[in-house]
């Protein structure tokens, strides 16, 4: 018995399907974003991302939101997108974990698509969170750049930080993932890093090149200045986080055993992009960018436009033109309330910055010599208001900014009454440029350049004047305006001009300038 | 007394295959990151501040909160809930075994940070107390509610996302504040209330869940 095999047995050939890897990450890409979208942590802190977005928009208190400086919101956009980065990142170290904690990684085996394209899909999940992201950042700046007195020039590097830094900290969970798998740890380098990272800075302290090394540098200040003074290596770090990233996806792609050619040339390429990034963010401010903010501080006019109206001359920055009509509304009104040569005394609104040798904190304007010449901020809208009306009103009164800071006598009663009744809404307007928010005691009042001191006394008579209608009050003040704006006169002479009854046990006088 | 007796002996058997099964990867990074992670407030040399400590002792309860969430896991979880001894015993043991583990970490934690800059170490430690106990409940909810062997992971990151989410609290009722701030003490009667109220809880959810098996019962009828 034997059987011959007459011929040979037909192999089929291999069917060419044409294999098409890259179709088959990016579903697999699409089908991890789903997942990730509705996972509980990035599903929350979407909700409260979203949500502290739409509360800096539509915040009630925040007047200055009317007049924001573009090139300022563009990097408050970035602080909000942490919260995003940490769900990114621990949900996309979840994910890429889960076939391991289910023990269906052997399964994946029998799979043509290969562990390191799995591992690049698991990081692609995180483009869809990373547009949400952006997404939110430019309705924030468009919601911003839309209002009529948004002043500034935004940046798109600025812009693009936020989403990178989501893409960036996706891309790591994945790294950690294949890096420490067995550890299940994620959250735990979360806390390390962040730990580290803290002594790390506060060992280094401000060295400019380790600073910008950070994903997001929010330097933030209360004076922004002009956007060519900024000098914030934006785009160069916006390529760094773009190289960074690849960077990351390529080791975890090398790690999970990926060993094209095209994958090598992809991380030569990033590794490439990343060094050029750090080599463009390292150098501090030039010397040509100081010497611009020091002349910009110092002699501001050289920089500014000035325009006329009306009895005087407005001078800003070339991005501020904007707000000249602004001011041009608080001083007429105050110089209509003033009598004597001050009603028609021609002032010089000049904006200027204080001497900026970093962007980040805060510095005080010094106050000007020049007779006229009143100081307006970078910054306009709610408290910034009756400030300036305090400034505008001390140089009515005073004659000059310098000599405001002198001014330790009656004066006081005339300028505060003189700049907040100016205001809509007077005795709110006076509580809040008082320092301590208070309608009574002595305090200090802010302004532009240097405060003014109040005593007790002068804050209940200013509170007596503002409960007055205001024509009575304006034809007294403009009937002795030179008496009220004599050194010489005492308190209470000026509250018997003004017609407010003196104190019952009248105490508080000159205490207003006691150290 | 032969019950004593045989629940002791019961004990006995039980601890050396407990103490195998401990996930102690991940108790051995958390501990080990919570040691360092104060001892380099030692190592770094320059004048910090009790703030600066703070926030490394933080990092380091934080740290032992998370390898806490790992605690009740089980891989062989669907074998051993056909065992006599019951769950509540098997994690509370667990729990016996690592509890002054964990201390021994935290004390270490607390005696590397330089004296002069240490914050008061009863607040701190009320506060790594609620965080190891938070942990530990949502580890025990987990096991409870879910059939997932090993929740640790999940357990652990919405951990994290929690603590992220704390430090966004408004200031009245904020739980990380700073030494110098004049809300600590009211911040630390928040902590107290977190912990009396985690423990009982925790404790709650350690037993098995009975119903589940009758409705388990139910559908394999």
């Amino acid at each position: 018995m034997s059987t011959v095999i007459d011929k040979a047995p037909t192999v089929f050939a291999p069917v060419e399907t044409g294999r098409r890897p890259a179709a088959a990450v990016l579903a697999l890409a699409r089908f991890e974003a789903r997942e990730l979208l509705v996972q509980i942590p990035v599903f929350f802190f979407l909700l409260v991302y979203v949500g502290t977005t739409a509360w800096k928009l539509f915040s009630p208190r925040e007047d200055m939101n009317n007049y924001p400086i573009l090139h300022d919101v563009d990097r408050a956009t970035q602080p909000g997108t942490l919260l995003l980065a940490v769900a990114a990142f621990i949900c996309v170290n979840v994910a890429a974990l889960r076939s391991r904690r289910h023990g269906t990684d052997r399964h994946f085996d029998v799979l043509v698509l290969e562990p390191w394209r799995r591992t690049v899909a698991h990081a692609l999940s995180v483009v869809p969170l990373a547009a949400v992201t952006a997404l939110g950042a430019a309705i924030e700046f468009g919601w911003a750049a839309l209002k009529p007195g948004a002043v500034g020039h935004g940046s798109v590097a600025e812009l693009a930080t936020g989403p990178l830094v989501v893409l960036l900290s996706g891309v790591l969970g994945v790294l950690i993932a294949r890096l420490c798998p067995r550890l299940a740890g994620g959250p735990l380098v979360v806390v390390v890093g962040f730990a580290t990272l803290m002594v790390v800075s506060s060992v280094v302290g401000q060295t400019h090149w380790l600073t910008w090394l950070h994903p997001v540098v929010s330097e933030t200040s209360n004076n922004p200045i002009p956007s060519d003074l900024l000098g914030r290596p934006a785009a160069w770090h916006a390529l760094y986080l773009v190289g960074l990233s690849a960077v990351l996806l390529c080791v975890a792609a090398l790690v999970s055993g990926g060993r094209t050619r095209l994958l090598k040339a992809i991380t030569v390429v990033a590794l490439g992009a990343m060094v050029t990034g750090i080599a463009g963010q390292s150098p501090g401010d030039d010397a040509a960018l100081i010497t611009a903010r020091t002349k910009a501080s110092s002699t501001p006019a050289a920089f500014q436009s000035c325009v006329a109206h009306g009895r005087s001359t407005y001078c800003s920055f070339p991005e501020w033109t904007g707000w000249r009509d602004d001011w041009e509304k608080v001083v007429d009104r105050i110089q209509d309330l003033a009598g004597g040569g001050a009603g028609g005394a021609p002032l010089t609104i000049r904006q200027r910055i204080p001497v900026v040798h970093q962007l980040e904190g805060d510095a005080a304007i010094e106050p000007l010599h020049t007779p006229g010449e009143v100081t307006a901020g970078t910054r306009w809208g709610g408290n910034r208001v009756p400030e300036f009306a305090v400034g505008v009103a001390s140089v009515l009164v005073a004659g000059d900014e310098q000599a405001v800071s002198k001014m330790c006598d009656a004066r006081v009663v005339t300028v505060m009454w003189l700049a907040m009744a100016a205001q809509d809404d007077p005795m709110t307007a006076f509580r809040h440029v008082r320092l301590d928010d208070s309608l009574s005691g002595s305090a200090v009042a802010l302004a532009p350049t240097n405060p003014v001191g109040m005593s007790a006394e002068q804050t209940r008579i200013v509170r007596a004047l503002l409960g007055r209608p205001l024509y009575g009050v304006t034809a007294r003040v403009k009937a002795h305006w030179t008496e009220l704006t004599s050194p010489r006169t005492s308190e209470a002479r000026v509250a018997e001009l003004l017609g407010v009854p003196a104190a019952k046990n009248g105490t508080g006088a000159g205490e207003s300038c006691q150290k | 007394m032969p019950e004593v007796g045989a629940a002791y002996a019961r004990v006995r058997a039980l601890l050396p295959p407990l103490w195998r099964a401990l996930p102690w990867r991940v108790l051995g990074a958390a501990g080990g990151s919570a040691t360092a992670l104060p001892a380099l407030a030692r190592l770094v040399s320059g004048g910090h501040d009790t703030a600066f400590a703070l926030i490394l002792l933080r990092s380091a309860e934080v740290a032992l909160a998370l390898g806490l969430a790992f605690l009740l896991d089980d891989p062989a979880r669907h074998i051993t809930v056909a065992v006599p001894t019951r769950r509540v015993l098997r994690n509370g043991l667990r729990l016996a075994l690592v509890v002054p583990l964990v201390l021994l970490c935290w004390t270490v934690a607390l005696l590397l940070v330089p004296g002069e800059i240490r914050p008061p170490a009863g607040d701190v430690g009320l506060e790594a107390a609620a965080l190891a106990a938070l942990a530990l409940t949502g580890a025990a909810a987990a096991v409870r509610f879910t059939d997932e062997p090993q929740p640790g992971a999940v357990v652990a990151a919405t951990l994290l996302a929690v603590t992220v989410l704390e430090t966004l609290l408004p200031e009245r009722c904020t739980l990380f504040v700073d030494v110098a701030d004049p809300g600590w003490a009211a911040a630390h009667q928040r902590w107290a209330v977190l912990l009396l109220l985690t423990v009982p809880m925790g404790a709650a959810l350690l037993p098995e869940r009975i119903r589940r098996r009758r409705a388990l019962a139910w559908t394999h009828r």
